[in-house]
């Protein structure tokens, strides 16, 4: 492609939330077509460049040749390609410095004897298997949220400027390939989503927002220290000193990894923690507090409860897949050797997940922290996938984070119907629904049934890989895992049996005509609205065209997995069953 | 340079200067701008009435700016010869650098003050005279190479300092403030002096050069030096009073808060500045042959204040009183550069300078915005709705208290990523982690500012209240807020905020504009 597609993208949320500056807030029509009319182009853009990405299966592989320990490397290709990459020069620092010059170098470390080296980063974007189906799902989620955001929300123009200056940090996160710039991103996007959280929701919504920054900014501070640290653990033993992405997973075949040390401990030899482990904990701590992972994981239900729908849409739906997405791109590839050494820990995290919440999804009685921890339990999966280390963990980690975005969002719309005609999201007040509501008791069917991973629905090709992956692994890890997907039954059919079975029953409604009454007083209708129709109508769609025919995106986000479990496995000597490489195209069919 | 050599030499034989080689006068030219700017003041106040001019504001400002300009010229075209007078000063790019930030601090506070001082009733003529003879002693010790030139510089800058902390003289807080800070001001200088006479004795040297050269064959010999080391540990101390690092912070919080917001805005930025220019070149430079054995303590300080900065300041219900405590631990951050001492410290220290210079005369121009008749607006409940009465200052603020946190797009985010890099580049692990672990509570404070502003119900202002009462009117706390007028500072007041915001937003995008001015920097020295 000959114009920077990747950048388009990027600038047309700005330049919309920009051109939303402008707009009267008085203006709310307006207001909303503008962001309405700014989310599709991205969306469109998107799936130009998912169809483009599709399209050209033969990536530019980037090369690196450096010298390591003074013997002169070959060029070697990073196993992962990316491809529409763009690259502007943002610093670039000579690191010959001028004649200040403080007379004595001293000092025992190997960072002191060589003078400072260059500090370079740039704007550097481009995509791979992975990240393109991610920024064609954000786009997605946020026109949807953009349509089921409310003409009555208040302060409706800041709250569209702060949602596109969401998608930019978003696709940002998602399409940077400079290290600089990917941390830039990943905190920038905290800055509206923190004003989203502060200005929009229930009354607790301040101290969950403190709570949300205050995890993940700690957890993101120590990845910031992973990066000046890989940046100079890589620079020191292969002699490049760089931030960009590409070069520096190609120069990982070159980083020495050996645990030489150990230190004893109740009789036993442990091997001690080398640089590369510590720096796999720092991005594997950012990640897993954003995913969230268990112990981690204490921010989410306070932001999801009490958000507002539009939010949580693209909240829950991408901006949590952004913690998968940094650990299969970051975590595997630049520590490829760590990755396997904590491959039993991220794996028990992603399988305690799985059942922590599943079991505190059972015991809530409101429907939105239900759908909360239910998102704990389903990112369980994804973790668990990812670190299964083989192609068909990765494969189902990648489909599941699109499906749960999917889910997610619309099961955060359908909560937030249920609480803006009832007034309510406690699940005891409510009852019998289907009666009043018959088409939106048949959506919620569907999106509930998806959550809980019935097959021909999306969400049981994810996690059926996932499993699949995990028990090359582990038979253990992969049997205890799946009692997950039984809870995931118990807790969904709880919510939907009582929100639409038996009586119908709501707070403040004596009889079941005045339910009906109090809903059409409050919104104007009690069933799905047109809008409400047209914002879930894709969701459902997607859930039951991955569900029935999941070979195409199976096929496609393979080869991916494929990458990625290449890259991985060269920190592994013993691991070789699984380097099987196969482009798509081929005659390979996926499973499903 | 040649006419001006055959000026001085034709001049009068009572002119002072005739005998001073032209090259030197020239090298200082900035300081002789600034001090001729003391006396021309002084002078005009006597000729102008006092209330509601803005002559001494304006002579200010042009003094100031043609200091500026000239620090600008020389750094276009001096880099060749930056020593001067002997050896005892260097108006090198480091010094220049140093120069710049100062002087276009003070320029935003001589913009803001006018307003300021007429609202709290305070218009006095020597209040420009002491801002311009502080900023003298500001602009001698960013390039001074010589012991005695930088307790000059120091005491040249404090003095003034002592007085206008206690500026609103019918106040009792700003007086006991003034009184702190001169008592404790008093027993930092002591300590500097202290450890320059022992350093003096051990070395027999009061120039930066010649001690640093002793230094170096000194320190080859390996000797234990408990004179030495003692003179470094008091110049260190005494410094770190100047610079408010813990645990010599003592003075900060109670002198911030109690001194008028502009002169705490100069306060905490301009003499921090020029503070850590001595520290950096003494340090780094001078100092640099016995690394091994203040790289310690220094670090030790630097952890202590981010420490102690960050999480006092989480318990603070004042603005400026939680700006000290943010000041101490943004101390402790820029430490870390002293502590490298190798060139990339020093960089990164001088980024965050310039990045502090921007953000933190933002965060106070904005509360010098909201004072009122008689006080400073800084508690919280004054604060509370502000983004509902004047939503571009709460904007503004936010940006500023995001930059002071750490946030990317800020140029606070690059100053931290230089200092966090240049730490473990050196291998000093324990103080990048100590910087991340307290930049973590930070948040909870700055990003506390922002809640209070973006939430809660506008304050009831009492005093509008009681003259609505008066005009017969009543009404509830809201709609007595969106009455009443928005406190601006005037035009001049917000173009300065929004400057400093535009420019805390621009670096933070593009920190390449300042660091390669960072490139080109050379410290002179030995």
């Amino acid at each position: 492609m000959s114009w920077p597609i990747l950048a388009v993208i990027l600038l047309v949320p700005l330049c919309g939330a920009m051109l939303l500056l402008v707009v009267p807030g008085s203006r709310s029509g307006v207001i909303r077509v503008v962001l309405a009319t700014v989310t599709a182009v991205t969306l469109g853009l998107s799936c130009v460049l998912l169809v483009a990405f599709l399209a050209v299966p033969s990536p530019a592989s980037s090369r690196l040749t450096g010298t390591a320990n003074g013997q002169s490397l070959t060029t070697v290709h990073s196993p992962v390609t990316f491809q529409f990459q763009e690259q502007v020069n943002w610093l670039h620092t000579s690191g010959s410095l001028s004649r200040f010059q403080p007379a004595l170098n001293e000092g025992n470390n190997a960072f002191n004897q060589s003078g400072p080296p260059p500090i370079n980063f740039s704007f550097h974007l481009g995509v791979d298997g992975l990240s393109v189906w991610l920024i064609a799902l954000a786009a997605l989620l946020f026109l949807v949220a953009a349509v089921v955001l409310s003409r009555k929300e208040p302060h409706l123009k800041a709250f569209a400027v702060l949602m596109l200056l969401s998608e930019v940090g978003v696709i940002g996160v998602l399409t940077s390939l400079d290290l600089v710039l990917f941390y830039f991103f990943w905190e920038a996007a905290l800055i509206p989503l923190y004003f989203l959280m502060l200005g929009w929701g229930d009354e607790r919504r301040g101290r969950a927002a403190i709570k949300f920054i205050v995890y993940t900014v700690a957890g993101s501070l120590f990845m910031l220290l992973a990066i000046i640290g890989v940046y100079f653990v890589t620079g020191t033993q292969t002699g490049v000193y760089t931030f960009d992405v590409p070069t520096l997973i190609a120069a990982q075949s070159f980083v020495q990894t050996i645990h030489s040390t150990t230190f004893s401990l109740f009789g036993h030899s442990f091997p001690a923690l080398n640089p590369q482990d510590w720096l796999f904990l720092a991005f594997a701590l950012a990640f897993a507090i954003k995913v969230p992972l268990v112990p981690f994981h204490s921010w989410l239900p306070d932001a999801y409860s009490s958000g507002r729908t539009p939010f949580l849409v693209f909240f829950a739906g991408i901006v949590s897949k952004l913690g998968a997405f940094g650990f299969i791109r970051y975590n595997l590839t630049l520590f490829p050797q760590a990755s396997h050494f904590f491959q039993p820990l991220l794996m028990g995290l992603g399988v305690a997940s799985i059942l922590y919440g599943a079991l505190a999804a059972l015991a809530q009685s409101d429907i939105k922290r239900i759908v909360a921890y239910a998102s704990i339990s389903h990112l369980g999966f994804v973790v668990l996938g990812i670190f299964a280390l083989n192609v068909d963990g990765l494969n189902g980690a990648i489909i599941q984070m699109v499906n749960h975005g999917v889910v997610i969002a619309a099961l955060f719309i359908c909560v937030g119907i249920f609480e803006a005609r009832f007034a309510t999201r406690r699940l005891a007040d409510l009852g019998g629904l289907a009666k009043a509501m018959p088409v939106m008791a048949g959506v919620f069917l569907v999106v509930a049934l998806a959550g809980l991973g019935m097959p021909l629905l999306n969400s049981f090709v994810g996690e059926f890989l996932i499993l699949l992956g995990a028990f090359q692994v582990s038979p253990a890890w992969a049997v205890i895992a799946s009692l997950g997907v039984i809870l995931a039954c118990w807790y969904m059919l709880r919510m939907y049996q009582g929100l639409t079975q038996g009586p119908l029953r709501a707070p403040g409604a004596s009889n079941e005509e005045s339910v009906v009454q109090l809903a059409v007083q409050r919104i104007g209708r009690v069933d799905l609205g047109p809008i409400e129709l047209v914002a879930l109508a894709p969701l459902v769609a997607l859930m039951v065209v991955i569900g029935v025919y999941p070979a195409p995106i199976i096929r496609y986000s393979r080869f991916s997995a494929a990458q990625y479990v290449q890259a991985v496995d060269r920190g592994s000597l013993a691991k070789t069953s699984d380097r099987t490489v196969t482009p798509p195209g081929s005659s390979y069919r996926g499973v499903g | 340079m040649a006419e001006f050599s055959a000026f001085l030499s034709s001049a009068p034989p009572w002119f002072p200067l005739r005998f001073v080689p032209a090259r030197d006068l020239l090298g200082v030219l900035p300081i002789l701008i600034v001090g001729a700017g003391v006396v021309l003041v002084l002078l005009a106040d006597l000729a102008v009435p006092r209330r509601g001019n803005r002559v001494l504001p304006a002579l200010t400002g042009i003094v100031l700016l043609g200091a500026l300009g000239t620090a600008v010229g020389q750094w276009v075209v001096n880099a060749a010869h930056p020593i001067v007078f002997n050896g005892a000063y260097a108006n090198d790019r480091f010094a220049l650098f140093a120069d710049f930030v100062v002087l276009l601090t003070t320029l935003a506070v001589v913009v803001l003050s006018p307003g300021y001082l007429r609202r709290r009733g305070m218009e006095e003529g020597e209040y420009y005279m002491l801002l311009l003879a502080s900023v003298a002693g500001m602009l001698v010790l960013d390039g001074a190479l010589n012991l005695i030139v930088v307790f000059l510089g120091i005491e040249l800058l404090s003095i003034p300092l002592y007085v206008l902390a206690g500026f609103a003289r019918d106040d009792p807080l700003p007086q006991e403030a003034a009184m702190k800070y001169l008592l404790l001001g008093g027993f930092a200088s002591g300590f500097l002096v202290y450890g320059m006479a022992l350093i003096y004795g051990e070395t027999g040297h009061t120039g930066l050069v010649a001690i640093h050269n002793v230094l170096t064959q000194t320190a080859l010999r390996q000797q234990f030096d408990p004179l030495l080391l003692a003179g470094i540990a008091l110049l260190a101390v005494g410094l770190a009073f100047k610079v408010s690092a813990a645990p010599f912070h003592w003075w900060t919080p109670d002198v911030y808060q109690g001194s008028p917001a502009v002169v705490t805005t100069f306060m905490s930025v301009a003499t921090k500045v020029a503070a850590f220019a001595v520290f950096l070149r003494l340090f780094s430079a001078t100092l640099a042959p016995y690394r091994s054995e203040w790289q310690v303590p220094i670090a030790v300080v630097a952890i202590i204040s981010m420490v102690f900065g960050n999480v006092v300041a989480v318990a603070q219900t004042s603005v400026k009183r939680l700006l000290a405590y943010s000041g101490i631990a943004q101390a402790g951050y820029i430490m870390i550069g002293v502590a490298v001492g190798r060139p990339d410290g020093t960089q990164a220290a001088l980024y965050y300078l310039a990045a502090y210079a921007f953000m933190n005369t933002g965060a106070f121009a904005v509360i010098t915005i909201l004072s009122r008749r008689g006080e400073d607006c800084d508690r919280f409940s004054q604060l509370s709705g502000l983004a509902r009465r004047q939503p571009l200052l709460a904007g503004l603020m936010s940006v500023f208290m995001l930059s002071l946190a750490g946030f990317p797009l800020t140029v606070g985010f690059f100053g931290k990523f230089f200092l966090f890099s240049a730490a473990i580049h050196d291998g000093q692990l324990p103080l990048a982690i100590w910087g991340i672990l307290t930049s973590a509570v930070s948040l909870i404070y700055y990003l506390r500012v922002i809640l209070i502003m973006f939430s809660g119900v506008p304050e009831v202002e009492h005093e509008e209240d009681e003259t609505l009462h008066l005009a017969g009117v009543t009404m509830d706390g809201s709609a007595v807020a969106a009455r009443a007028p928005a406190a601006t500072g005037g035009m001049p007041a917000t173009a300065v905020i929004l400057l400093a915001g535009v420019g805390t937003l621009v670096l933070g995008i593009f920190p390449a504009l300042i660091y390669t001015l960072l490139q080109g920097i050379s410290v002179v020295h030995g």
